[in-house]
């Protein structure tokens, strides 16, 4: 074997050595990255979750006033650690070890009807978006920003994120950002961006960028290295129908953007958006399983973004969709998988969320927390085997 | 001799004569002026020379103190090392000799140093340079500079050795640094302006102080906070408050962990200042944050006689006995921690809110007062508690109390000027309380490190006039003073009046307040402007803000009137002016007056704002307290526009550090 191995030319090992790492290559390479709806196309280097089989939730617990809410009504919900927080129209609650404490303007929060939460990643405040003003909830007090007292645009405030130490939210007068280390506000509107007014709903922020769903401006993308804007609308100007499939965000009206595994996610109240960075998807409820085409909010966790309509909760991982819906006055509910396919499947359910009219999601490990017109819903992952009539 | 000599002669003499005279007869009026009308044997060299920073007389006249400010032993109690502020040092003493064995030149107005449980490395926090330096010991070398919030002064180290929380005072944040990554990993919200930290002995708590009251409703009573740090759930899990309390220039843990003792002041500034029996306008105690959730205040003044501008605690390694520093009597009180136990174990509520007021308590507690030198600041306990180390500012000497002994027992000199200046004993006289009433505050209680308590005090005892105290820093050249400027000189505002309506005492001597003068205008100064970028410049906003600052037209073309363009009345390396100007904010409890436009520089550490302090933030200057666009040409901008003048407001440097002629390139041909 010695001599002969020394008979081999040097390109003779070469080219053994080439076959080998590509046999090896092959065994290493993971199945997964065959699947083109999940692949990674690089707009913003951010952290890729691998794409996992498309879970299905059930075992819902809903909480509703019975449950100590201050209101059925839940605009969001946020999962903090241990604590769960929820913002209805009543008041802002926190879940903290089974029992809900609720939180309104006696206590400091700058107004009843909460509309978003977030949780800063550098030191654990709860900000809180609201109707009359945006607070920090921290060491167990509130302090308020208001546009009397602070740079804040506006006093309706739709929503907020952290984003490090800066906050970002979405408000009637414009979208603001507020750096918490030396406290300087920004205000964007279409004075400064390509906003066509300073109306907006939503914002959301990758590594590189910070994304912001603009009422009539379809979404405002602001760079932070160069800090410059771009905006994404709809080339066809349509408002009334998507007159070119997939030719860019389907609608200038924009509620909700998220991004997660380098895909950009934006719903409106006239269907879904999917954003590669290269490349648009349109998504309807009428050629897809996306159940309702009013969406009031989204939200991806890794591969799979949430839809929150006026017809069920969806989710989606780029290949199949699963949708959530309630029975309504009857008990239980049902899982449609793949719906509007020639594959839909509906599994019948013992639980179901607490109501089809679905405003905010988030999640914790194997766990979905889902706001809704009629309590705060909460789903565990489940298996389940499909049959001619499958149960979860 | 000719005769046209001796007429010439004659002439001059004459023209000299009637020069003198003229001089003379001008100088004394000018005095009369300046002093208020009071008589006062001052010179030139008073106003013109002594108070300046710069100049070859002022330079000839003033020395280079060391001013130390706080220090701490080594944990073999081998050395101490001694944070020197003016002189930008920490310097080191050996122990076994008293002597100073090295000078280690740090950061701009370094804080306090912290040594690490290796006894490698100091850990110093430059309160003006917003870093903190890491120190090897062995050589002095300066190994690393980490980034913090803005203005780090108090520090602890974690137990287990891995992490220093830092208090930044000027941006109200709490930095939690990884000694070994090097780099800031945390940073909580603390209360306004947070001073100290101490980590509880198990690591999982961390208190930090804070010098100002939390903001309140205007005229509600104060509440200052102790920020509490959950290390485990990494947040800051509640929000503590002692009442009625401000000024918490530090706190400490027991060893047991049973109290986080802080230092603080409690004014009266809701009541006229008359009610002596009451406690009069200022006492000075300790606040207590119970395990068990409870806070507790006790005085450490006497129904006669006061202790004022507590300023540092330190614990015996027992738990038994705390030592504070009081830097506006030059004493340290001895306090017997068990009978504070013993008084807080059954105390209810009620009894709670009687000891924070109770004068006549402190014979209980406090065992014993000891005398320094002049202006007492940071303590440091050796690892076997014998000895109590007192950093007297105002001497640049270490006096150590022996405490077993309960007396000082030596001194160590830190090698400053030995000559006392003009200045200093300025700085001396307005860090000590003997000038007032039963010694009860000195000028430091209510303008702590030369700036101003954030409070409004009913100085005349009228429930009118309500004043908000003002900064004390870059006065110089800022004439007149007082909100309705009244007071065209320092002289007439610390000389008979100031007797009569805040010490009543006895004026200060000519000499004591030629002193207080020429250490209000050359010592007291503002920080570097935090909000401004590295560099000095401006950010996009604050020239977009600058651009407000200056202009002349509405949004809509309209020309401004002169008088209600922001730089009519506050222009100049202050910004500020003479123009006396009716802004629109008196109150119905305020006599009829024309108002003094402000110092701007640095005002963003202001708050709250206006003449008294309804406005919380500058914001609200505008947006709640001026309806009818008197306080300059506003109520067109947009939201954003209002911001960027905001923003260019909180980026106003102190004139030293940014002055250049583009700043100030409005000031000249466009007033009045």
């Amino acid at each position: 074997m010695k001599n002969y191995l020394q008979k081999l030319t040097f390109t003779q090992t070469t080219a053994f050595l080439v076959v080998l790492s590509l046999v090896l290559f092959s065994f290493i390479m993971p199945v997964g990255t065959q699947d083109t709806a999940n692949q990674s196309t690089g707009t913003d280097k951010s952290e890729v979750t691998e794409a996992k089989p498309m879970p299905i939730y059930g075992n819902w617990k809903n909480y509703t006033k019975k449950d100590g809410l201050p209101a059925d009504k839940i605009y969001c919900v946020r999962v903090d650690g241990d604590r769960v927080w929820a913002g209805t129209n009543n008041g802002l609650a926190m879940l903290e070890n089974g029992k809900w404490t609720t939180f309104t303007e006696k206590d400091g929060l700058a107004h009843h009807n909460v509309l978003s939460i977030d949780i800063s990643p550098i030191n654990g405040d709860v900000w809180v978006a609201t109707m009359s003003g945006l607070s920090v909830y921290s060491g167990g007090k509130f302090k308020t920003y208001t546009q009397f007292n602070s740079g804040l645009a506006n006093d309706v405030v739709y929503c907020v994120i952290c984003d490090g130490k800066d906050v970002w939210t979405a408000t009637g007068g414009g979208a603001n950002s507020f750096d918490t280390f030396t406290g300087k506000w920004g205000i964007y509107t279409e004075q400064n961006a390509p906003m066509h007014e300073p109306w907006t709903y939503n914002v959301c922020a990758s590594k590189e960028k910070i994304f912001i769903a603009a009422w009539g401006g379809g979404v405002i993308e602001w760079t932070k290295k160069t800090q410059q804007f771009r905006d994404y609308v709809d080339p066809d100007g349509e408002m009334e129908i998507d007159l070119f499939p997939d030719d860019g965000v389907i609608h200038d009206i924009t509620t909700a953007v998220s991004y997660a595994n380098d895909i950009l996610w934006v719903s409106s109240y006239f269907g879904m958006s999917r954003y590669d960075g290269s490349k648009w998807k349109g998504y309807f409820d009428h050629d897809s399983g996306l159940a309702g085409n009013f969406i009031n909010f989204l939200k991806a966790n890794g591969p799979v973004v949430w839809a929150c309509t006026d017809n069920g909760m969806s989710s989606f991982d780029g290949n199949t969709w699963v949708t959530y819906r309630n029975n309504g006055t009857e008990k239980g509910g049902k899982v449609i998988i793949d719906g509007n396919s020639p594959n839909e499947r509906t599994l019948s359910a013992t639980s179901s969320i607490a109501h089809n009219f679905i405003i905010g999601v988030d999640f914790k490990d194997n766990e979905v927390w889902i706001a809704t017109a009629g309590g705060l819903s909460k789903g565990e992952i489940v298996s389940y085997t499909e049959t001619k009539t499958s149960k979860l | 001799m000719k005769k046209g000599k001796i007429y010439l002669i004659v002439i001059l003499f004459f023209l000299l004569a009637v020069g003198y005279a003229a001089f003379h007869k001008w100088s004394v009026n000018h005095v009369t002026y300046i002093t208020g009308g009071v008589e006062h044997p001052i010179g030139c060299i008073s106003c013109h020379v002594a108070p300046e920073r710069t100049g070859f007389l002022a330079n000839m006249m003033n020395e280079d103190y060391l001013s130390p400010i706080n220090a701490t032993a080594n944990h073999d109690g081998s050395r101490l090392y001694v944070v020197a502020q003016d002189a930008d040092q920490v310097i080191e003493i050996d122990l076994a000799t008293n002597q100073v064995i090295s000078r280690i030149q740090v950061g701009d107005r370094p804080h306090t140093v912290e040594i690490t449980a290796d006894n490698k490395t100091a850990i110093v926090s430059n309160q003006w340079a917003n870093n903190i330096y890491l120190i090897d010991l062995s050589n002095g070398a300066i190994t690393d500079t980490i980034a913090t919030g803005g203005g780090p002064a108090g520090m602890d180290i974690s137990p287990d050795g891995k992490l220093v929380y830092i208090a930044n005072t000027y941006d109200n944040s709490i930095s939690v640094i990884d000694i070994e990554a090097k780099e800031e990993t945390r940073r909580y919200q603390g209360g306004n302006f947070p001073t100290n930290v101490t980590v509880s002995p198990s690591g999982d708590m961390v208190y930090v102080s804070s010098q100002r009251t939390i903001p309140v409703e205007h005229r509600a009573p104060i509440m200052s906070e102790v920020t509490v740090i959950n290390t485990v759930a990494n947040r800051v899990s509640d929000r503590r408050y002692f009442q009625s309390a401000h000024i918490m220039e530090s706190i400490e843990f027991t060893p047991q962990g049973d109290m986080a003792i802080a230092t603080l002041v409690r004014p009266k500034n809701l009541v006229p200042s008359a009610q002596i029996e009451g406690g009069w306008m200022i006492n000075h105690g300790i606040g207590i944050a119970m395990s068990d959730g409870r806070m507790a205040q006790f005085l450490l003044d006497e129904p006669n006689e006061f202790y004022p501008d507590p300023y540092n605690i330190v614990i015996h390694p027992t738990g038994k006995f705390a030592y504070v520093s009081h830097s506006g009597a030059d004493m340290v009180s001895v306090i017997d921690l068990d009978a504070i136990r013993t008084l807080l174990q059954n105390a209810s509520d009620a009894d709670l809110v009687r000891y924070a007021n109770h004068l006549g308590l402190s014979s209980e507690y406090v065992v014993k007062r000891i005398s320094t030198g002049a202006n007492p600041k940071g303590l440091a306990i050796s690892p076997d508690g014998k000895y109590v180390y007192v950093v007297e500012r105002m001497m640049d000497r270490i006096s150590v109390i022996d405490t077993e002994k309960m007396e000082v027992d030596h001194s160590i000199d830190l090698g400053g000027p030995t000559r006392i200046t003009v200045s200093r004993l300025g700085g001396q006289l307005f860090s000590n309380a003997s000038h007032t009433y039963h010694n009860q505050y000195s000028c430091y209680t209510c303008h702590p490190d030369g700036h101003e308590d954030g409070l409004t005090y009913d100085l005349t005892g009228s429930g009118r006039n309500l004043a908000n105290v003002q900064t004390l820093r870059d006065l110089n050249h800022t004439a007149p003073f007082k909100w309705i400027g009244t007071n065209q000189s320092v002289y007439k505002q610390c000389g008979m009046r100031f007797s009569i309506f805040v010490t009543r005492t006895e004026s200060f001597s000519p000499k004591n307040l030629d002193a207080l003068v020429a250490y209000i205008f050359r010592e007291l100064t503002h920080p570097p402007n935090l909000n401004r970028l590295p560099d000095g410049e401006l950010t996009d906003a604050q020239k977009r803000g600058k651009v407000m600052y200056y202009r002349t037209v509405t949004n809509t073309g309209m020309e401004i009137p002169v008088k209600d363009q922001c730089i009519t009345c506050h222009n100049g390396p202050s910004y500020n002016s003479t123009i006396m100007s009716d802004i629109g904010t008196l109150k119905e409890n305020d006599d009829p007056t024309l108002f003094d436009p402000a110092n701007l520089n640095n005002v963003y550490e202001s708050a709250p704002y206006l003449h008294d302090g309804s406005a919380a933030t500058l914001e609200e200057v505008w947006t709640k307290f001026n309806p009818d666009d008197k306080h300059g040409y506003v109520n067109d901008m947009t939201k954003d526009q209002l911001n960027d003048l905001v923003e260019y407001l909180k980026a106003l440097p102190a004139e030293r550090y940014y002055a250049s002629d583009q700043e100030y390139e409005v000031t000249t041909g466009q007033l009045h």
